[in-house]
């Protein structure tokens, strides 16, 4: 792997180029063109309990051009490296479906379907330590909204997120090129559904708690999770998450905290381990008297699962989790108007953050 | 007043008509299709059996023209002409007007003209559907005149009456026939004359036939061997396979003086030894003149022939196609890929009856594909002494012994893969199972027999398939290498910004190396 720059599409065009370099040096030894991909298999996803979230394990498959049913996607894997070496150049970016679509003018031809074009993309990030968004490639979604006290720069355009209208200032999938140029904010404080987010940019909680709001959109992207990863690293905030009362608030949580399985190969450069889960539990459902919904079948299996989940392991965790299956209920995050519109900023956030 | 003589003349024709709807289904009269067929039939084996017997390589057209369009749109003429040596005027009206004439109905011999009742069959169908003489052009090798007769079938004298006749020159050999039949159709379909045609070329290889279908296209079934093939020769009845009034029949024809000299003359396989051992077996004065033979006396014999022993009855007079000549013809008529055919030895069923069974696979090319529609699969074509069966596949022992091999064992998958299976029996009797003579009777030992030469063929196919399907894969193999493994370099070096390196030595030996070492 090449020394690391400033430049992440500088390195990312470096190693590229190393990648055709190596292949070059196998033709000219007479020897099949290969490559080593770390495995993506569930068996070689691990728990990483020092870094705190989930990463791949040593084991590496080796993909070789003499293997009569890898020698297509091998080609086809040069063909999306150099796709990605023409976007790096000009300084522009393609969806993955452009990419898949484009596909179908490769001297390989095209892909079955876009999943295996994606596997394609997954499998040069992990080779060579390589993020999609520094090879020019987006996802499609974008990212979350952002209010609060931050200025970024997207090539040549300055941004303040809290002069880009009420929803803010959108994380744009190629997160890799926002630079961060001032930041006056002390906390991020990220919620799980847009609806609180509004409700925390009208109540001005932003600046009463002085903190970045970002609105996750559900099961965060790509990009969202990226910028949670940035402003804990660069900017050193801490962050927090507040999410809905459910397994599924829990599991939105968690993927920020630790990463996903899907994702290990690339989870050091997206976890935030010391995030911090401040949304509504179960004891938050009996202290507040919240008004809830009974935890479905679903949820209770859910459940269950995550007390042998080993992100869940800590006491807190158990406690909690043993106590909402106790109750049997779950509620949501904005179960706090219950108490007026305001509670939820006035109350119970202080509370959590430790600010009152 | 309706005059006497317009009701006879109404009747008399009644009458012809009469006697084909009841006896159609048996003749190969039924069906708009099959008629066309059968008629077909009848001009094409009389054909080719004449210039069989002059020793001449047959040549045979075979014409069929629309006659009427619209509601009139099922009359066609029926054109068939050989090259063989003609008929003699004074025969004319006997071979094409009378029924049963000529045929080898009282020879233990093996022949291809066993359906229907011969050339008559067709002149008396054409007669009775569309009212109109068969036209009989013919030319004999020592004129150079040639005859134009017009023959109908008397019916109550089962005679032929020449309507009209007259002489032109020319220097001509062979016979023509027309005939113009209503209540049929023309159809390319299995059951049609055209696919008729193409099996009598497969499994007649030394025949050219030139056929012109109604709408004028032509095609040319080419001949593939300038062999003809000897005659059959007559065989006496084997004492295993006779019954009762088959000897009773025997006997009528004899010239022997005794009914034990006549036993020893006129059956095969019975010897002088074999009269002894009957002797102390029946109660009957074997001394006795052969006219003194009746039913009981007859019954007694054959019953005590089925607790003797006999060789195996001699099969010198069976004539196969030979598996030569059954690969030349699958290859000149199907341009197939592959062909190959097995003879099988004489076998015999019901204890007497010698028969062989021989079996031809063709793949690829125009195989598989009766219509010539370009639906292929899994195509059955049976034949008895050459002569196709067309109709009744159904139910007959050659389709049935075809129809339980497991074809993908062999890898031919009878839905898609473009096959043509040939199965001739051959027999002086072969056991039909019904007087439509279109299907095989489920005999065990022909079963067992047709099964095996089948599957005798099909080894063969499967080892020329196998290899094909490794050379396929092979080449399937290396044309992946050969594909993407440039695209590889060209790719590598355009990330370096350099001219592709140089590849065909690595691509040989991959391509190499995955092919197990064959280069």
């Amino acid at each position: 792997m090449a020394e690391r720059s400033e430049d992440p599409r500088k390195d990312a065009m470096e190693e590229l180029k190393n990648f055709g370099r190596d292949i070059l040096k196998n033709i000219k030894d007479k020897e099949p063109p290969r490559m080593k991909i770390p495995s993506r298999s569930t068996s070689n996803i691990v728990y990483d309990e020092d870094k705190r979230f989930y990463s791949l394990a040593g084991k590496k498959t080796t993909r070789t051009a003499a293997n009569m049913r890898q020698v297509k996607k091998f080609a086809q894997t040069l063909c999306a490296a150099d796709f990605c070496k023409d976007l790096i150049e000009a300084g522009k970016s393609a969806t993955l479906r452009e990419m898949y679509y484009t596909s179908e003018g490769w001297p390989t031809g095209g892909f079955s379907s876009q999943d295996r074009s994606d596997r394609v993309v997954e499998d040069i990030e992990s080779a060579f330590e390589l993020k999609r968004e520094d090879l020019g490639l987006l996802p499609e979604e974008d990212g979350a909204s952002i209010f609060g006290d931050l200025i970024v720069r997207e090539g040549d355009m300055e941004v303040e997120a809290t002069e880009a209208g009420r929803a803010g200032y959108t994380i744009p999938p190629t997160m890799s090129d926002v630079e961060f140029v001032e930041c006056g904010a002390e906390r991020v404080l990220a919620v799980e559904t847009m609806g609180m987010y509004h409700r925390l940019v009208q109540e001005e909680a932003w600046d009463t708690y002085n903190s970045l709001i970002v609105a996750l959109k559900g099961q965060p992207a790509r990009a969202t999770r990226r910028f949670l990863k940035r402003a804990n690293n660069d900017l050193g905030l801490p962050v927090y998450l507040f999410t809905d009362g459910d397994p599924f608030g829990f599991h939105i949580a968690m993927v920020v905290i630790s990463g996903s399985a899907k994702l290990a190969y690339i989870n050091h450069e997206l976890a935030v381990p010391d995030a911090k889960f401040i949304g509504v539990t179960a004891s938050d459902i009996e202290e507040y008297k919240l008004p809830t919904d009974p935890l479905r079948d679903s949820d209770i299996k859910r459940l269950k699962q995550l007390l042998d989940d080993p992100r869940y392991s800590d006491e807190e965790w158990q406690k909690e989790i043993e106590k909402m299956l106790k109750i049997k209920k779950k509620a949501e995050q904005q179960a706090f108007s219950k108490y007026g519109l305001e509670y939820v900023v006035e109350e119970y956030l202080p509370t959590k953050l430790g600010l009152n | 007043m309706v005059l006497a003589k317009d009701i006879f003349k109404e009747f008399r024709e009644h009458s012809v008509s009469e006697f084909f709807r009841k006896n159609a289904s048996m003749l190969g009269y039924t069906g708009k299709i099959r008629s066309l067929t059968t008629v077909v039939h009848e001009g094409v084996t009389n054909a080719i059996d004449a210039a069989e017997d002059a020793g001449i390589l047959p040549s045979v057209y075979v014409a069929i023209r629309s006659m009427g369009e619209g509601s009139n749109s099922d009359h066609y003429k029926v054109i068939i002409e050989d090259n063989a040596s003609g008929i003699p005027d004074e025969y004319v009206s006997r071979v094409f007007g009378r029924m049963l004439a000529g045929t080898k109905l009282h020879r233990n011999v093996q022949n291809r003209g066993q359906q229907g009742i011969g050339i008559s069959g067709g002149v008396m169908f054409a007669q009775a559907t569309s009212g109109q003489p068969t036209v009989v052009i013919s030319s004999t090798e020592d004129s150079d005149e040639i005859s134009y007769n017009e023959v109908m079938i008397d019916l109550n004298n089962n005679k032929g009456e020449i309507s009209e006749s007259r002489k032109m020159e020319g220097d001509w050999r062979g016979t023509r026939i027309e005939f113009e039949v209503k209540d049929v159709t023309y159809r390319r379909s299995r059951y049609g004359p055209y696919n008729y045609l193409r099996m009598t070329a497969i499994a007649n290889p030394h025949v050219q036939i030139t056929f012109e279908e109604p709408d004028g296209s032509l095609t040319f079934f080419e001949r593939a061997t300038q062999e003809i093939p000897e005659n059959p020769e007559p065989v006496p009845p084997h004492p295993a396979g006779i019954k009762a009034d088959g000897l009773l029949d025997l006997s009528e024809r004899t010239r022997s003086r005794s009914i034990g000299t006549f036993l020893v003359n006129d059956l095969s396989r019975f010897s002088r030894n074999k009269l002894e051992e009957l002797e102390e077996r029946v109660d009957v004065d074997l001394d006795r003149s052969p006219e003194e033979l009746n039913w009981d006396i007859a019954e007694e014999i054959v019953s005590a022939f089925r607790e003797m022993k006999f060789m195996a009855p001699p099969t010198k007079g069976l004539r196969p196609i030979g598996s030569e000549n059954i690969e030349r013809g699958l290859e000149q008529i199907l341009d197939p890929d592959f062909a190959c055919a097995v003879t099988r030895s004489p076998e015999v069923y019901r204890g007497g009856i010698p028969f062989i069974v021989e079996t031809g696979l063709a793949y690829g090319g125009n195989a598989g594909d009766s219509s010539g529609s370009g639906d292929t699969g899994l195509e059955i074509i049976r034949f008895a002494n050459r002569a196709p069966l067309i109709f009744n596949q159904g139910g007959c022992a050659l389709t049935s012994a075809a129809q339980d091999i497991d074809w993908k064992r062999y890898e031919v998958d009878p839905e898609s893969t473009p096959v043509t299976l040939l199965i001739n029996i051959v027999s002086y009797h072969v056991p039909y199972t019904s007087a439509g003579k279109q299907s095989v009777a489920e005999e065990p030992e022909v079963y067992e027999e047709v099964r095996q030469a089948i599957m005798e063929a099909t080894r063969k196919l499967r080892r020329y398939l196998r290899k094909k399907i490794k050379k396929r894969e092979r080449q399937k193999r290396a044309n992946l290498f050969e594909n993407y493994l440039p695209i590889i370099a060209k790719k590598a070096a355009d990330l370096l910004e350099e001219e592709p390196p140089e590849i065909d030595d690595l691509v040989r030996k991959i391509a190499g190396v995955e092919n197990g070492g064959e280069k």
